[in-house]
Protein backbone atom coordinates (compact mmCIF):
# COMPACT_ATOMS: atom_id res chain seq x y z
CA UNK A 1 0.00 0.00 0.00
CA UNK A 2 3.00 2.27 0.52
CA UNK A 3 3.35 3.08 -3.17
CA UNK A 4 -0.25 4.27 -3.44
CA UNK A 5 -0.89 7.97 -3.75
CA UNK A 6 -2.21 9.76 -0.67
CA UNK A 7 -5.41 11.75 -0.89
CA UNK A 8 -3.47 15.02 -0.75
CA UNK A 9 -1.10 13.94 -3.51
CA UNK A 10 -4.04 13.04 -5.66
CA UNK A 11 -5.72 16.39 -5.05
CA UNK A 12 -2.45 18.27 -5.69
CA UNK A 13 -2.00 16.45 -8.94
CA UNK A 14 -5.42 17.72 -9.94
CA UNK A 15 -4.37 21.27 -9.24
CA UNK A 16 -5.67 21.89 -5.71
CA UNK A 17 -3.63 24.57 -3.95
CA UNK A 18 -2.31 24.19 -0.41
CA UNK A 19 -4.81 26.84 0.73
CA UNK A 20 -7.62 25.00 -1.02
CA UNK A 21 -6.55 21.84 0.72
CA UNK A 22 -6.67 23.54 4.13
CA UNK A 23 -10.14 24.83 3.37
CA UNK A 24 -11.26 21.38 2.35
CA UNK A 25 -9.83 19.93 5.56
CA UNK A 26 -11.73 22.48 7.64
CA UNK A 27 -14.94 21.79 5.79
CA UNK A 28 -14.60 18.05 6.25
CA UNK A 29 -13.66 18.51 9.89
CA UNK A 30 -16.78 20.60 10.30
CA UNK A 31 -18.92 17.76 9.03
CA UNK A 32 -16.97 15.21 11.04
CA UNK A 33 -17.27 17.13 14.27
CA UNK A 34 -21.05 16.97 14.05
CA UNK A 35 -21.63 13.93 16.23
CA UNK A 36 -19.45 15.27 19.01
CA UNK A 37 -20.64 18.86 19.01
CA UNK A 38 -24.23 17.95 18.20
CA UNK A 39 -23.67 19.94 15.02
CA UNK A 40 -26.67 19.48 12.77
CA UNK A 41 -28.87 19.06 15.79
CA UNK A 42 -28.06 22.49 17.15
CA UNK A 43 -26.69 24.69 14.42
CA UNK A 44 -27.26 25.79 10.87
CA UNK A 45 -24.69 24.85 8.24
CA UNK A 46 -22.86 28.16 8.28
CA UNK A 47 -22.24 27.98 12.02
CA UNK A 48 -20.04 24.89 12.22
CA UNK A 49 -16.89 25.58 14.18
CA UNK A 50 -14.73 22.46 14.27
CA UNK A 51 -11.99 22.21 16.84
CA UNK A 52 -8.56 23.18 15.43
CA UNK A 53 -7.20 19.83 16.60
CA UNK A 54 -9.78 18.01 14.53
CA UNK A 55 -8.91 20.08 11.45
CA UNK A 56 -5.27 19.08 11.94
CA UNK A 57 -6.23 15.45 12.34
CA UNK A 58 -8.25 15.49 9.13
CA UNK A 59 -5.46 17.28 7.26
CA UNK A 60 -2.82 14.84 8.42
CA UNK A 61 -4.97 11.87 7.53
CA UNK A 62 -5.57 13.22 4.03
CA UNK A 63 -1.86 13.96 3.64
CA UNK A 64 -0.59 10.64 4.83
CA UNK A 65 -3.22 8.00 4.24
CA UNK A 66 -3.57 6.21 0.93
CA UNK A 67 -6.75 6.51 -1.03
CA UNK A 68 -9.64 4.29 -0.04
CA UNK A 69 -10.45 1.72 -2.70
CA UNK A 70 -14.17 1.59 -3.36
CA UNK A 71 -16.19 -1.03 -5.17
CA UNK A 72 -19.64 0.22 -6.02
CA UNK A 73 -22.31 -2.30 -6.87
CA UNK A 74 -25.70 -1.47 -8.34
CA UNK A 75 -28.57 -3.90 -8.04
CA UNK A 76 -32.28 -3.06 -8.27
CA UNK A 77 -31.68 0.66 -8.57
CA UNK A 78 -32.23 3.66 -10.81
CA UNK A 79 -28.67 5.02 -10.50
CA UNK A 80 -30.26 8.10 -8.91
CA UNK A 81 -27.91 7.95 -5.94
CA UNK A 82 -24.94 7.84 -8.31
CA UNK A 83 -26.40 10.85 -10.08
CA UNK A 84 -26.87 12.61 -6.76
CA UNK A 85 -23.39 11.91 -5.47
CA UNK A 86 -21.71 12.88 -8.73
CA UNK A 87 -23.28 16.31 -8.13
CA UNK A 88 -21.81 16.65 -4.68
CA UNK A 89 -21.57 20.00 -2.81
CA UNK A 90 -18.34 21.37 -4.23
CA UNK A 91 -16.19 20.31 -7.17
CA UNK A 92 -13.40 19.46 -4.77
CA UNK A 93 -15.58 17.10 -2.81
CA UNK A 94 -16.74 15.48 -6.02
CA UNK A 95 -13.11 15.02 -6.98
CA UNK A 96 -12.42 13.60 -3.61
CA UNK A 97 -15.07 10.97 -4.00
CA UNK A 98 -15.02 10.21 -7.66
CA UNK A 99 -11.37 10.70 -8.57
CA UNK A 100 -9.26 10.78 -5.49
CA UNK A 101 -10.88 7.83 -3.86
CA UNK A 102 -10.20 4.81 -6.02
CA UNK A 103 -13.54 3.77 -7.34
CA UNK A 104 -12.49 0.51 -8.87
CA UNK A 105 -15.86 -0.51 -10.19
CA UNK A 106 -18.93 1.60 -10.79
CA UNK A 107 -21.23 0.50 -13.53
CA UNK A 108 -22.71 3.90 -14.33
CA UNK A 109 -19.47 5.87 -14.33
CA UNK A 110 -16.79 3.49 -15.53
CA UNK A 111 -15.68 3.38 -19.14
CA UNK A 112 -15.04 -0.33 -19.17
CA UNK A 113 -17.81 -2.75 -19.98
CA UNK A 114 -18.56 -6.43 -20.19
CA UNK A 115 -15.87 -9.02 -19.46
CA UNK A 116 -13.15 -6.40 -18.91
CA UNK A 117 -15.19 -4.59 -16.27
CA UNK A 118 -15.90 -7.82 -14.39
CA UNK A 119 -12.22 -8.74 -14.61
CA UNK A 120 -11.24 -5.32 -13.21
CA UNK A 121 -13.60 -5.84 -10.29
CA UNK A 122 -12.22 -9.30 -9.58
CA UNK A 123 -8.68 -7.93 -9.70
CA UNK A 124 -9.55 -5.06 -7.34
CA UNK A 125 -11.27 -7.40 -4.90
CA UNK A 126 -8.21 -9.58 -4.82
CA UNK A 127 -5.69 -6.75 -4.62
CA UNK A 128 -7.48 -4.84 -1.85
CA UNK A 129 -8.99 -7.77 0.00
CA UNK A 130 -10.04 -6.71 3.48
CA UNK A 131 -9.41 -3.03 2.73
CA UNK A 132 -11.98 -1.79 0.27
CA UNK A 133 -15.26 -0.11 1.00
CA UNK A 134 -18.16 -1.81 -0.65
CA UNK A 135 -20.84 0.67 -1.67
CA UNK A 136 -24.20 -0.81 -2.61
CA UNK A 137 -26.90 1.04 -4.47
CA UNK A 138 -30.28 -0.59 -5.04
CA UNK A 139 -32.07 -3.39 -3.26
CA UNK A 140 -31.11 -7.04 -3.37
CA UNK A 141 -33.40 -9.84 -4.46
CA UNK A 142 -32.90 -13.47 -3.55
CA UNK A 143 -36.28 -14.63 -4.83
CA UNK A 144 -36.09 -17.57 -7.25
CA UNK A 145 -32.31 -17.71 -6.89
CA UNK A 146 -31.81 -14.01 -7.52
CA UNK A 147 -32.85 -14.39 -11.15
CA UNK A 148 -34.59 -10.99 -11.26
CA UNK A 149 -31.34 -9.04 -11.11
CA UNK A 150 -28.23 -10.48 -12.71
CA UNK A 151 -25.00 -8.87 -13.81
CA UNK A 152 -22.64 -10.68 -16.14
CA UNK A 153 -24.80 -13.77 -15.75
CA UNK A 154 -24.46 -13.85 -11.95
CA UNK A 155 -27.29 -13.43 -9.48
CA UNK A 156 -27.19 -10.17 -7.52
CA UNK A 157 -27.28 -11.75 -4.06
CA UNK A 158 -24.33 -13.97 -4.96
CA UNK A 159 -22.44 -10.92 -6.28
CA UNK A 160 -23.15 -9.09 -3.05
CA UNK A 161 -21.94 -11.97 -0.88
CA UNK A 162 -18.84 -12.35 -3.01
CA UNK A 163 -17.95 -8.65 -2.80
CA UNK A 164 -18.89 -8.36 0.87
CA UNK A 165 -16.53 -11.17 1.85
CA UNK A 166 -13.43 -9.04 1.28
CA UNK A 167 -14.91 -5.65 2.23
CA UNK A 168 -13.73 -3.70 5.24
CA UNK A 169 -17.21 -2.21 5.55
CA UNK A 170 -20.35 -1.82 3.51
CA UNK A 171 -22.07 1.46 2.77
CA UNK A 172 -25.68 1.05 1.65
CA UNK A 173 -26.51 4.18 -0.33
CA UNK A 174 -30.13 5.17 -0.85
CA UNK A 175 -33.36 3.81 0.53
CA UNK A 176 -33.32 0.72 -1.72
CA UNK A 177 -29.95 -0.53 -0.50
CA UNK A 178 -30.73 0.43 3.10
CA UNK A 179 -34.33 -0.73 3.49
CA UNK A 180 -35.44 -2.21 0.18
CA UNK A 181 -36.95 1.06 -1.07
CA UNK A 182 -39.21 1.02 -4.09
CA UNK A 183 -38.50 -2.61 -5.09
CA UNK A 184 -39.68 -3.59 -1.59
CA UNK A 185 -42.95 -1.65 -1.90
CA UNK A 186 -46.18 -3.62 -2.27
CA UNK A 187 -46.69 -5.84 -4.18
CA UNK A 188 -42.90 -6.20 -4.37
CA UNK A 189 -42.74 -8.80 -7.14
CA UNK A 190 -39.00 -9.38 -6.67
CA UNK A 191 -39.14 -9.17 -2.86
CA UNK A 192 -36.24 -6.75 -2.76
CA UNK A 193 -34.55 -6.19 0.61
CA UNK A 194 -31.85 -3.99 2.09
CA UNK A 195 -28.23 -5.09 2.24
CA UNK A 196 -28.35 -5.85 5.96
CA UNK A 197 -30.98 -8.52 5.34
CA UNK A 198 -28.45 -10.50 3.29
CA UNK A 199 -25.10 -9.63 4.89
CA UNK A 200 -24.94 -9.92 8.65
CA UNK A 201 -21.25 -10.37 9.42
CA UNK A 202 -19.85 -7.04 8.20
CA UNK A 203 -20.13 -3.50 9.52
CA UNK A 204 -22.90 -1.84 7.51
CA UNK A 205 -23.79 1.79 7.37
CA UNK A 206 -27.08 2.90 5.85
CA UNK A 207 -27.33 6.23 4.06
CA UNK A 208 -30.99 6.18 3.03
CA UNK A 209 -32.71 8.82 0.99
CA UNK A 210 -34.24 8.89 -2.45
CA UNK A 211 -31.62 9.75 -3.45
CA UNK A 212 -29.17 10.07 -0.58
CA UNK A 213 -27.68 13.49 0.15
CA UNK A 214 -24.28 13.61 -1.56
CA UNK A 215 -22.47 15.26 1.35
CA UNK A 216 -23.69 12.56 3.68
CA UNK A 217 -21.97 9.98 1.52
CA UNK A 218 -18.81 12.07 1.15
CA UNK A 219 -18.59 12.67 4.84
CA UNK A 220 -19.04 9.03 5.70
CA UNK A 221 -16.24 7.99 3.38
CA UNK A 222 -13.97 10.70 4.77
CA UNK A 223 -14.82 9.67 8.31
CA UNK A 224 -13.75 6.17 7.44
CA UNK A 225 -10.59 7.49 5.81
CA UNK A 226 -9.61 9.74 8.72
CA UNK A 227 -10.55 7.61 11.69
CA UNK A 228 -10.62 4.15 10.15
CA UNK A 229 -14.01 3.57 11.77
CA UNK A 230 -17.64 4.10 10.92
CA UNK A 231 -19.42 7.10 12.46
CA UNK A 232 -21.85 6.81 15.36
CA UNK A 233 -25.04 5.13 14.11
CA UNK A 234 -28.69 5.02 15.15
CA UNK A 235 -30.77 1.84 15.47
CA UNK A 236 -31.35 1.79 11.72
CA UNK A 237 -27.57 1.98 11.13
CA UNK A 238 -27.71 5.59 9.95
CA UNK A 239 -25.04 8.13 10.98
CA UNK A 240 -26.45 10.16 13.87
CA UNK A 241 -24.71 13.26 12.62
CA UNK A 242 -27.08 13.42 9.67
CA UNK A 243 -30.02 11.32 10.77
CA UNK A 244 -30.13 12.45 14.39
CA UNK A 245 -33.08 14.81 14.15
CA UNK A 246 -36.24 14.97 12.10
CA UNK A 247 -36.89 17.18 9.10
CA UNK A 248 -39.69 18.74 11.16
CA UNK A 249 -37.24 19.76 13.90
CA UNK A 250 -35.17 21.83 11.50
CA UNK A 251 -37.86 22.87 9.07
CA UNK A 252 -38.00 26.50 8.06
CA UNK A 253 -41.82 26.25 7.97
CA UNK A 254 -41.98 24.96 11.54
CA UNK A 255 -43.15 28.29 13.04
CA UNK A 256 -46.24 28.07 10.82
CA UNK A 257 -46.94 24.60 12.16
CA UNK A 258 -46.74 25.91 15.71
CA UNK A 259 -49.03 28.80 14.83
CA UNK A 260 -51.55 26.50 13.15
CA UNK A 261 -51.06 28.13 9.74
CA UNK A 262 -51.32 25.48 7.05
CA UNK A 263 -51.59 25.25 3.29
CA UNK A 264 -54.81 23.36 2.52
CA UNK A 265 -54.09 22.80 -1.14
CA UNK A 266 -51.31 23.38 -3.60
CA UNK A 267 -52.73 26.62 -4.88
CA UNK A 268 -54.45 28.31 -1.97
CA UNK A 269 -53.40 31.48 -0.23
CA UNK A 270 -51.68 29.65 2.60
CA UNK A 271 -49.55 27.77 0.10
CA UNK A 272 -48.52 30.97 -1.64
CA UNK A 273 -47.60 32.46 1.72
CA UNK A 274 -45.31 29.53 2.43
CA UNK A 275 -47.31 28.03 5.30
CA UNK A 276 -46.72 24.58 6.76
CA UNK A 277 -47.33 21.62 4.42
CA UNK A 278 -48.45 19.19 7.16
CA UNK A 279 -52.00 19.00 5.84
CA UNK A 280 -50.69 18.26 2.36
CA UNK A 281 -49.11 15.07 3.66
CA UNK A 282 -45.68 16.20 4.88
CA UNK A 283 -43.85 13.32 6.58
CA UNK A 284 -41.32 15.67 8.22
CA UNK A 285 -42.22 14.75 11.81
CA UNK A 286 -41.20 11.10 11.42
CA UNK A 287 -38.41 11.52 8.91
CA UNK A 288 -34.81 11.58 10.06
CA UNK A 289 -32.51 13.22 7.55
CA UNK A 290 -30.36 16.30 7.09
CA UNK A 291 -32.29 17.92 4.23
CA UNK A 292 -33.70 20.72 6.38
CA UNK A 293 -30.34 21.71 7.84
CA UNK A 294 -27.82 20.95 5.07
CA UNK A 295 -30.21 21.33 2.15
CA UNK A 296 -29.43 20.38 -1.42
CA UNK A 297 -27.54 21.95 -4.31
CA UNK A 298 -24.92 23.72 -2.25
CA UNK A 299 -27.40 24.72 0.43
CA UNK A 300 -29.81 26.22 -2.06
CA UNK A 301 -33.05 24.52 -1.08
CA UNK A 302 -34.77 21.29 -0.12
CA UNK A 303 -38.20 19.88 -1.00
CA UNK A 304 -40.20 21.64 1.72
CA UNK A 305 -38.52 24.95 1.00
CA UNK A 306 -39.38 24.48 -2.66
CA UNK A 307 -43.03 23.89 -1.78
CA UNK A 308 -43.40 20.12 -1.68
CA UNK A 309 -44.19 18.08 1.43
CA UNK A 310 -41.51 15.68 2.64
CA UNK A 311 -42.10 12.14 1.37
CA UNK A 312 -40.11 10.53 4.17
CA UNK A 313 -37.64 8.95 1.75
CA UNK A 314 -35.02 8.18 4.39
CA UNK A 315 -37.40 5.99 6.42
CA UNK A 316 -38.14 2.29 6.03
CA UNK A 317 -41.25 1.45 3.98
CA UNK A 318 -41.67 5.06 2.92
CA UNK A 319 -43.37 3.99 -0.26
CA UNK A 320 -46.12 2.12 1.61
CA UNK A 321 -46.34 4.45 4.61
CA UNK A 322 -49.60 6.14 3.63
CA UNK A 323 -50.35 8.39 0.66
CA UNK A 324 -47.75 11.03 -0.11
CA UNK A 325 -50.44 13.71 0.03
CA UNK A 326 -52.39 12.25 2.95
CA UNK A 327 -51.83 13.81 6.36
CA UNK A 328 -49.27 12.05 8.49
CA UNK A 329 -51.71 11.53 11.34
CA UNK A 330 -54.28 9.78 9.15
CA UNK A 331 -54.55 6.01 9.38
CA UNK A 332 -52.87 4.04 6.62
CA UNK A 333 -56.10 2.67 5.26
CA UNK A 334 -59.80 3.01 5.86
CA UNK A 335 -62.33 0.21 5.87
CA UNK A 336 -64.41 0.08 2.71
CA UNK A 337 -68.21 0.14 2.60
CA UNK A 338 -68.34 -3.67 2.55
CA UNK A 339 -66.19 -4.07 5.67
CA UNK A 340 -68.12 -1.40 7.58
CA UNK A 341 -71.36 -2.96 6.40
CA UNK A 342 -70.26 -6.37 7.57
CA UNK A 343 -69.24 -5.03 10.98
CA UNK A 344 -72.49 -3.10 11.30
CA UNK A 345 -74.48 -6.13 10.17
CA UNK A 346 -72.77 -8.34 12.71
CA UNK A 347 -73.52 -5.80 15.45
CA UNK A 348 -77.13 -5.55 14.32
CA UNK A 349 -77.65 -9.31 14.20
CA UNK A 350 -75.98 -9.96 17.55
CA UNK A 351 -77.87 -7.09 19.19
CA UNK A 352 -81.22 -8.29 17.83
CA UNK A 353 -80.47 -11.87 18.86
CA UNK A 354 -79.55 -10.76 22.37
CA UNK A 355 -82.70 -8.63 22.61
CA UNK A 356 -84.92 -11.53 21.48
CA UNK A 357 -83.24 -13.83 23.99
CA UNK A 358 -83.85 -11.25 26.73
CA UNK A 359 -87.54 -10.95 25.85
CA UNK A 360 -87.92 -14.71 25.87
CA UNK A 361 -86.54 -14.69 29.40
CA UNK A 362 -88.82 -11.85 30.44
CA UNK A 363 -92.11 -13.49 29.37
CA UNK A 364 -92.66 -15.72 32.44
CA UNK A 365 -92.32 -12.71 34.72
CA UNK A 366 -95.26 -11.04 32.93
CA UNK A 367 -97.57 -13.90 33.81
CA UNK A 368 -96.56 -13.54 37.42
CA UNK A 369 -97.76 -9.94 37.33
CA UNK A 370 -100.93 -10.60 39.29
CA UNK A 371 -99.15 -11.84 42.39
CA UNK B 1 -39.22 -5.39 14.71
CA UNK B 2 -38.49 -1.69 14.96
CA UNK B 3 -40.69 1.23 15.94
CA UNK B 4 -41.40 2.10 12.33
CA UNK B 5 -42.97 -1.29 11.70
CA UNK B 6 -44.86 -1.14 15.01
CA UNK B 7 -46.19 2.25 13.96
CA UNK B 8 -47.18 0.94 10.55
CA UNK B 9 -49.07 -1.90 12.26
CA UNK B 10 -50.78 0.42 14.76
CA UNK B 11 -51.81 2.91 12.06
CA UNK B 12 -52.64 0.22 9.54
CA UNK B 13 -54.17 -3.21 10.19
CA UNK B 14 -54.65 -2.76 13.94
CA UNK B 15 -56.51 0.51 13.50
CA UNK B 16 -58.59 -1.02 10.73
CA UNK B 17 -59.52 -3.96 12.95
CA UNK B 18 -60.22 -1.75 15.98
CA UNK B 19 -62.41 0.58 13.97
CA UNK B 20 -64.56 -2.30 12.71
CA UNK B 21 -64.91 -3.68 16.24
CA UNK B 22 -65.89 -0.20 17.38
CA UNK B 23 -68.52 0.21 14.67
CA UNK B 24 -69.94 -3.28 15.15
CA UNK B 25 -69.86 -2.96 18.93
CA UNK B 26 -71.60 0.40 19.04
CA UNK B 27 -74.31 -0.82 16.70
CA UNK B 28 -74.75 -3.87 18.90
CA UNK B 29 -75.20 -1.59 21.91
CA UNK B 30 -77.56 0.66 19.97
CA UNK B 31 -79.76 -2.25 18.90
CA UNK B 32 -79.82 -3.61 22.43
CA UNK B 33 -80.98 -0.27 23.81
CA UNK B 34 -83.58 0.38 21.12
CA UNK B 35 -85.05 -3.13 21.39
CA UNK B 36 -85.56 -2.68 25.10
CA UNK B 37 -88.66 -0.90 23.87
CA UNK B 38 -90.27 2.42 24.60
CA UNK B 39 -93.07 2.83 27.09
CA UNK B 40 -96.27 3.71 25.27
CA UNK B 41 -97.52 7.24 25.78
CA UNK B 42 -101.16 6.98 26.88
CA UNK B 43 -101.63 10.56 28.04
CA UNK B 44 -102.09 13.52 25.65
CA UNK B 45 -99.19 15.97 25.93
CA UNK B 46 -99.93 19.54 26.98
CA UNK B 47 -96.48 20.84 26.02
CA UNK B 48 -94.16 20.29 23.09
CA UNK B 49 -91.87 17.27 23.34
CA UNK B 50 -89.53 18.77 20.75
CA UNK B 51 -89.46 22.03 22.68
CA UNK B 52 -88.48 20.07 25.77
CA UNK B 53 -85.61 18.43 23.92
CA UNK B 54 -84.33 21.74 22.55
CA UNK B 55 -84.63 23.31 25.99
CA UNK B 56 -82.76 20.59 27.80
CA UNK B 57 -79.83 20.68 25.38
CA UNK B 58 -79.67 24.47 25.39
CA UNK B 59 -79.79 24.54 29.16
CA UNK B 60 -77.52 21.67 30.01
CA UNK B 61 -74.95 21.84 27.21
CA UNK B 62 -74.76 25.51 26.30
CA UNK B 63 -75.75 27.53 29.38
CA UNK B 64 -75.41 25.74 32.69
CA UNK B 65 -71.86 24.43 32.18
CA UNK B 66 -70.71 28.04 31.96
CA UNK B 67 -72.56 29.22 35.08
CA UNK B 68 -71.95 26.11 37.17
CA UNK B 69 -72.57 27.72 40.59
CA UNK B 70 -76.33 27.55 40.07
CA UNK B 71 -76.16 23.77 40.02
CA UNK B 72 -76.26 21.59 43.08
CA UNK B 73 -73.84 19.11 41.60
CA UNK B 74 -71.28 21.88 41.37
CA UNK B 75 -71.65 23.21 44.89
CA UNK B 76 -71.61 19.69 46.32
CA UNK B 77 -68.44 18.65 44.45
CA UNK B 78 -66.79 21.56 42.62
CA UNK B 79 -63.51 19.77 41.97
CA UNK B 80 -65.13 16.91 40.16
CA UNK B 81 -67.52 19.20 38.29
CA UNK B 82 -64.77 21.51 37.05
CA UNK B 83 -62.22 18.81 36.30
CA UNK B 84 -64.83 16.70 34.54
CA UNK B 85 -66.17 19.64 32.55
CA UNK B 86 -62.76 20.89 31.49
CA UNK B 87 -61.71 17.37 30.57
CA UNK B 88 -64.70 16.99 28.25
CA UNK B 89 -64.16 20.41 26.70
CA UNK B 90 -60.50 19.62 26.17
CA UNK B 91 -61.27 16.25 24.63
CA UNK B 92 -63.81 17.75 22.25
CA UNK B 93 -61.49 20.52 21.07
CA UNK B 94 -58.47 18.25 20.70
CA UNK B 95 -60.32 15.51 18.84
CA UNK B 96 -62.35 17.68 16.50
CA UNK B 97 -60.48 20.97 16.21
CA UNK B 98 -56.86 19.79 16.34
CA UNK B 99 -55.32 19.70 12.88
CA UNK B 100 -53.77 16.26 13.18
CA UNK B 101 -57.08 14.75 14.32
CA UNK B 102 -59.10 16.58 11.70
CA UNK B 103 -56.90 14.87 9.11
CA UNK B 104 -57.91 11.51 10.60
CA UNK B 105 -61.58 12.42 10.21
CA UNK B 106 -60.88 13.69 6.73
CA UNK B 107 -59.26 10.43 5.72
CA UNK B 108 -62.20 8.46 7.15
CA UNK B 109 -65.11 10.68 6.10
CA UNK B 110 -63.71 12.27 2.97
CA UNK B 111 -64.13 15.87 4.08
CA UNK B 112 -62.39 18.18 6.50
CA UNK B 113 -63.03 21.45 8.31
CA UNK B 114 -61.06 24.43 9.64
CA UNK B 115 -59.08 23.84 12.81
CA UNK B 116 -57.77 25.90 15.69
CA UNK B 117 -54.18 27.11 16.00
CA UNK B 118 -51.86 24.71 17.75
CA UNK B 119 -51.22 26.85 20.87
CA UNK B 120 -54.96 26.91 21.70
CA UNK B 121 -55.38 23.18 21.20
CA UNK B 122 -52.15 22.64 23.06
CA UNK B 123 -53.21 24.58 26.12
CA UNK B 124 -56.55 22.82 26.21
CA UNK B 125 -54.79 19.47 25.91
CA UNK B 126 -52.63 20.40 28.89
CA UNK B 127 -55.78 21.39 30.79
CA UNK B 128 -57.30 18.03 29.91
CA UNK B 129 -54.27 16.14 31.14
CA UNK B 130 -54.24 18.03 34.43
CA UNK B 131 -57.98 17.48 34.79
CA UNK B 132 -57.49 13.76 34.28
CA UNK B 133 -54.82 13.69 36.98
CA UNK B 134 -57.19 15.53 39.33
CA UNK B 135 -59.94 13.03 38.56
CA UNK B 136 -57.49 10.19 39.18
CA UNK B 137 -56.61 11.52 42.61
CA UNK B 138 -60.27 12.17 43.27
CA UNK B 139 -61.04 8.53 42.61
CA UNK B 140 -58.28 7.53 45.03
CA UNK B 141 -59.38 9.72 47.91
CA UNK B 142 -63.15 10.12 47.61
CA UNK B 143 -64.69 7.42 49.81
CA UNK B 144 -67.79 6.93 47.65
CA UNK B 145 -65.83 6.87 44.40
CA UNK B 146 -63.41 4.39 45.93
CA UNK B 147 -66.31 1.99 46.37
CA UNK B 148 -67.58 2.57 42.83
CA UNK B 149 -64.21 2.27 41.13
CA UNK B 150 -63.19 -1.10 39.81
CA UNK B 151 -60.75 -2.37 37.19
CA UNK B 152 -63.04 -1.22 34.36
CA UNK B 153 -62.90 2.37 35.60
CA UNK B 154 -59.13 2.32 35.85
CA UNK B 155 -58.94 0.86 32.34
CA UNK B 156 -61.24 3.65 31.08
CA UNK B 157 -58.97 6.19 32.67
CA UNK B 158 -55.75 4.63 31.40
CA UNK B 159 -56.87 4.12 27.81
CA UNK B 160 -57.95 7.75 27.60
CA UNK B 161 -54.98 9.15 29.47
CA UNK B 162 -52.24 7.38 27.46
CA UNK B 163 -53.31 8.88 24.11
CA UNK B 164 -53.64 12.32 25.69
CA UNK B 165 -50.23 12.19 27.30
CA UNK B 166 -48.39 10.66 24.34
CA UNK B 167 -50.13 13.07 21.99
CA UNK B 168 -49.04 16.02 24.06
CA UNK B 169 -45.42 14.88 24.37
CA UNK B 170 -45.35 13.98 20.69
CA UNK B 171 -46.53 17.42 19.63
CA UNK B 172 -43.68 18.94 21.59
CA UNK B 173 -41.10 16.40 20.45
CA UNK B 174 -40.00 15.64 23.98
CA UNK B 175 -38.21 12.72 25.67
CA UNK B 176 -38.75 9.99 23.07
CA UNK B 177 -38.48 9.68 19.30
CA UNK B 178 -41.64 10.78 17.53
CA UNK B 179 -42.44 7.35 16.08
CA UNK B 180 -42.22 5.71 19.54
CA UNK B 181 -44.80 8.11 20.96
CA UNK B 182 -46.88 7.94 17.81
CA UNK B 183 -46.90 4.14 18.07
CA UNK B 184 -47.93 4.18 21.74
CA UNK B 185 -50.56 6.80 20.93
CA UNK B 186 -52.04 4.69 18.16
CA UNK B 187 -51.88 1.40 20.07
CA UNK B 188 -53.71 3.00 23.00
CA UNK B 189 -56.29 4.51 20.66
CA UNK B 190 -56.81 1.16 18.93
CA UNK B 191 -57.32 -0.57 22.28
CA UNK B 192 -59.65 2.25 23.31
CA UNK B 193 -61.74 1.81 20.16
CA UNK B 194 -62.11 -1.88 20.92
CA UNK B 195 -62.90 -1.20 24.56
CA UNK B 196 -65.40 1.66 24.16
CA UNK B 197 -68.46 -0.43 23.16
CA UNK B 198 -67.96 -2.62 26.22
CA UNK B 199 -67.35 0.27 28.58
CA UNK B 200 -69.06 3.29 30.06
CA UNK B 201 -67.14 5.49 27.65
CA UNK B 202 -70.01 4.59 25.30
CA UNK B 203 -71.82 7.43 27.09
CA UNK B 204 -70.44 9.64 24.31
CA UNK B 205 -73.39 8.20 22.34
CA UNK B 206 -75.90 7.21 25.02
CA UNK B 207 -75.67 10.58 26.77
CA UNK B 208 -77.60 12.00 23.83
CA UNK B 209 -80.20 9.23 24.14
CA UNK B 210 -80.90 9.84 27.78
CA UNK B 211 -80.80 13.60 27.39
CA UNK B 212 -83.32 13.40 24.54
CA UNK B 213 -85.65 11.09 26.48
CA UNK B 214 -85.46 13.41 29.48
CA UNK B 215 -86.22 16.35 27.21
CA UNK B 216 -89.37 14.74 25.86
CA UNK B 217 -90.49 13.78 29.36
CA UNK B 218 -89.95 17.29 30.67
CA UNK B 219 -91.47 18.90 27.57
CA UNK B 220 -94.75 17.01 27.32
CA UNK B 221 -96.04 18.28 30.67
CA UNK B 222 -98.46 15.43 31.14
CA UNK B 223 -99.28 13.00 33.88
CA UNK B 224 -97.09 9.96 33.61
CA UNK B 225 -98.88 6.67 34.11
Amino acid sequence: MGERETVYEGLKRQGLSRRGFFQLSSLLAAFLSLPKSDGVRQLGVGEFKPKPSLVRQVRKALESKPRVPVIWLEFQDCAGCTESISRSLSPTLTNLVLNTLDIEYQETLMAAAGVQAEAAKAAAMEKYAGQYLLVVEGSVTSKDGGVYCTIGGKANDALLREAAAGAAAIVAVGNCAAFGGIPAAAPAPTEGVGVDQIITDKPIINLPGCPGIPEVYTNTVVHYLVFGTLPELDELKRPLAFYGVTIHDRCLRRPFYEAGKFADSFDDEGYRKGYCLYKLGCKGPTTYNACASMRWMNGLSFPIQSGHPCLGCSQPNFWDGGGFYQGQSAPLGRPGVAAVGAAAGAGLALGAAAAVANRAQKKPSKSEKGE
Amino acid sequence: MNWDSILAFARGPFFYFALLIFIGGMIYRFVRIVLLGFSSDRVPARGSKLGGVVKTYAKNLLILPFIPWVKGSFSRNPVMYLAGGLFHLSLFVVIFLGTAHMLVWKSLLGFGWPTLALPIVDWLAAVGIVAMLVLFINRLVNPVLKLLTGPAEWLNWGLVFIPMLTGYIMTHHLFFPYQVLFSLHMIAVDLLLIWIPASRISHFMFYFFSRTIHGTEFGKRAVSP
